[in-house]
């Protein structure tokens, strides 16, 4: 037997579920379970601890959740076409770091819009380029995603941290870090704005574009997409490089509320990525995923972190019940593509 | 085509491609001696050896789960969560006034309960529930941290007993240092258990055609779990060999482990797509990296830069992986 039929029959008889379900089913459960859970916790919350409805949390608590919904779209779109980018949060540190060396290094009297442009353009090219390279590797070397996304994550970090020496890099001008990072427009932050408009984009390439139907496509059956005529590397790389633009986006943002580029930004929010795109219904099984849930489940896992803050539970803790949901609804998933 | 050949010649290009990657370290090692002299020097070689024993108990424990097709993401963190609990345990009022072969005892049962409670929860959820061991792992990744920070406070602990640290570091038996003697016996049981048990050629069997155990009437699911348990107790000796080196139990000791142990692995020649690959594999993988961070080091080349080149070690392992098949 070939290595080509043993993989086919291996894929066949263990990985792909027999029968699919039905995926708009799959939807309003997941988006009805949410919102419930998402106003049950508000309302609990409100009740328990008065604090959580003060002006300045609920500002926070927006500005954090658009963040992670960012993150989690481009993680999503990876999941989508069955791999996963553990690359995320060493992306945010390079695009971090690189944005603001940039921004730090323009000749004297550049005007500022144009400082913010360089910047800006720079970070999102450097995380371009690393979705780019996962992508190629993912598609072209046909190995686990999680793997080559370890290796990439493990140089850009270093790239990172070597470019700074550790040390974080300030120079940024005002008008990109107080006057925009840390910004209110009309009682909302000013992450908000972005995250809602990127949804908006995500939502109209989901629903209104072929782009978005091929690389449900390429997630839901490679062979298939491959056999209709889908040039479906093409898409399985597009999926990767708007992960990295996504990491980009989020850590210029981040980088705008800190205030200076660090190259040890992104730590634990590759994971929470993954957990957010998990709980928002993307199927591990591939082509599966909604934005509008995943940006729902981004706003609730940062609702709970608020809650176990307000409730004063370690910090580390967290770590531990998020692990373990993740597990659960992984689990789920399994038990529900297996009992239809 | 190597069918048309003769079994001894097929036998003979075999052998010639098991020495070609010890013989790259050779090769290796001779360039780094060049350009450091003291790299070839006798302490160097010993230290050489003494550090790579650790990688090599870490690659084995990948090993045992990469040959069925599994991962495991939660080894780093699982050596920290095991070194800290086997200090705490060591370091308690409980264990004050013990004598020292009970130390020793106490901190075994106390790491090998960690590990393999590690590896239980893994080869639970992924056998059992068939979630995908790599997702089990990253889950089980972030508990371990976050236990490990919250019973240590974040904080090292200090005190680790001297019979703890003389047994599984310092010590000597018949002229062997501690931690040779024990990776030695690690690797000659791994090596016993994956190539003369049913257990250890079904794994193989697995990762080639998971399909063909159930034909075979082969318990699948049993075994896949167990691979995972056993992986855990390897982590968890690794773990305190490591912690009586450091002489404390360190939240951040897996920091690293990690991804050195999946190059070393792979980069030896163990199959990221299961069923290839064993304890030969693993320990030639570990000297790699091993001899690759000590020249390294010898030449001073920063830590940052050393982490790139490891990625850069983990994509080159990747691609050579592919072109075995």
């Amino acid at each position: 037997m070939t290595r080509e039929q043993r993989q086919t029959m291996t894929r066949i008889t263990h990985e792909t579920p027999p029968v699919r379900l039905d995926w708009r089913h799959h939807l309003t459960e997941t988006t009805g379970i949410l919102i419930a859970v998402i106003l049950g916790l508000m309302l609990i919350l409100s009740l328990v601890e008065p604090r959580f409805l003060a002006a300045q949390n609920l500002a926070n608590l927006l500005r954090s959740a658009s963040i992670l919904a960012i993150i989690s779209a481009g993680q999503m779109f990876v999941i989508i076409v069955r791999g996963f980018d553990l690359s995320v949060g060493a992306t945010m540190a390079m695009v971090s770091v690189v944005t603001a060396m940039v921004m730090a290094n323009v000749p004297e009297g550049t005007a500022t819009s144009l400082t913010i442009l360089y910047g800006v353009g720079a970070g999102f090219a450097a995380g371009a380029a690393v979705g780019l390279v996962n992508g190629l590797c993912v598609a072209y070397l046909k190995v686990h995603s999680f793997m080559v996304t370890l290796g990439t994550s493990s140089i850009v970090v270093g790239l990172a941290l070597y470019l700074t020496n550790g040390i974080p890099v300030y120079g940024m001008p005002r008008g990109f870090s107080s006057e925009f990072g840390r910004a209110i427009w009309g009682g909302l932050p000013s992450a908000f704005y972005i995250g809602a408009g990127l949804a908006l984009l995500f939502w109209v390439i989901q629903n209104l574009t072929t782009v978005g139907k091929y690389i449900y496509a390429v997630g839901g059956n490679f062979k298939s997409a491959v056999f209709s005529g889908l040039s479906a590397n093409r898409y399985l790389v597009m999926a990767y490089v708007i992960s990295g633009l996504t990491a980009a986006l989020a850590s210029i943002l981040l980088t705008a509320q800190i205030g200076s580029g660090q190259g040890s930004i992104g730590g634990v929010l590759t994971f929470q990525s993954i957990a957010v795109a998990i709980i928002g219904g993307v199927s591990l099984q591939g082509g599966v995923g909604k934005i509008e849930n995943v940006c729902l489940a981004a706003l609730f896992l940062q609702l709970l972190t608020n809650a176990m803050e307000l409730l004063r539970i370690q910090s580390q803790l967290q770590a531990v019940i998020l692990g373990l949901i993740v597990i659960l609804v992984a689990a789920n998933d399994i038990r529900k593509t297996r009992s239809v | 085509m190597t069918t048309a050949t003769s079994p001894r010649s097929r036998e003979f290009v075999a052998t010639v491609k098991l020495l070609t990657f010890p013989l790259l370290i050779l090769a290796m090692f001779g360039l780094f001696a060049m350009f450091e002299p003291r790299i070839a020097s006798a302490r160097n070689l010993v230290n050489i050896s003494s550090q790579s024993t650790y990688l090599i108990v870490f690659a084995l424990a990948q090993t045992v789960v990469l040959v069925p097709r599994g991962f495991d993401l939660s080894l780093g963190n699982a050596v920290s969560f095991t070194s800290v609990a086997t200090a705490l345990a060591l370091t308690s009022s409980f264990a004050a006034g013990l004598p020292g072969y009970a130390v020793v005892v106490l901190g075994l049962l106390t790491g090998l309960a960690c590990g393999t409670a590690v590896g239980l929860f893994n080869g639970f959820f992924a056998s059992v529930l068939g979630i995908r061991s790599f997702i089990v792992t990253l889950g089980a990744m972030n508990i371990c941290y976050g236990l490990s920070a919250t019973i240590s406070g974040g904080r090292p602990v200090f005190n680790v007993p001297e019979a703890f640290t003389t047994f599984f570091y310092s010590g000597t038996f018949a002229g062997i240092p501690a931690p040779i003697l024990w990776t030695a016996c690690v690797a000659i049981a791994v090596h016993v258990v994956l190539s003369n048990t049913v257990f250890g050629r079904t794994l193989y069997l697995m990762g080639c055609n998971p399909r063909a155990v159930e034909v075979a009437g082969l318990p699948r699911r049993k075994y896949f779990a167990i691979a995972f348990v056993l992986s855990g107790a390897l982590v968890a000796i690794g773990a305190l060999m490591l912690t009586a080196r450091t002489g404390t139990g360190e939240p951040n000791l897996g920091g690293n482990l990690l991804l050195q142990a999946i190059a070393a692995a792979v980069m030896g020649g163990v199959s990221l797509s299961g069923g290839r690959g064993g304890v030969f594999h693993a320990i030639t993988g570990a000297l790699f990296i091993t001899v690759l961070s000590n020249g390294l080091n010898f030449l001073q080349i920063s830590g940052y830069l050393q982490q790139i080149i490891l990625g850069l070690v983990i994509i080159l392992a990747i691609a050579l992986d592919k072109s075995r098949d």
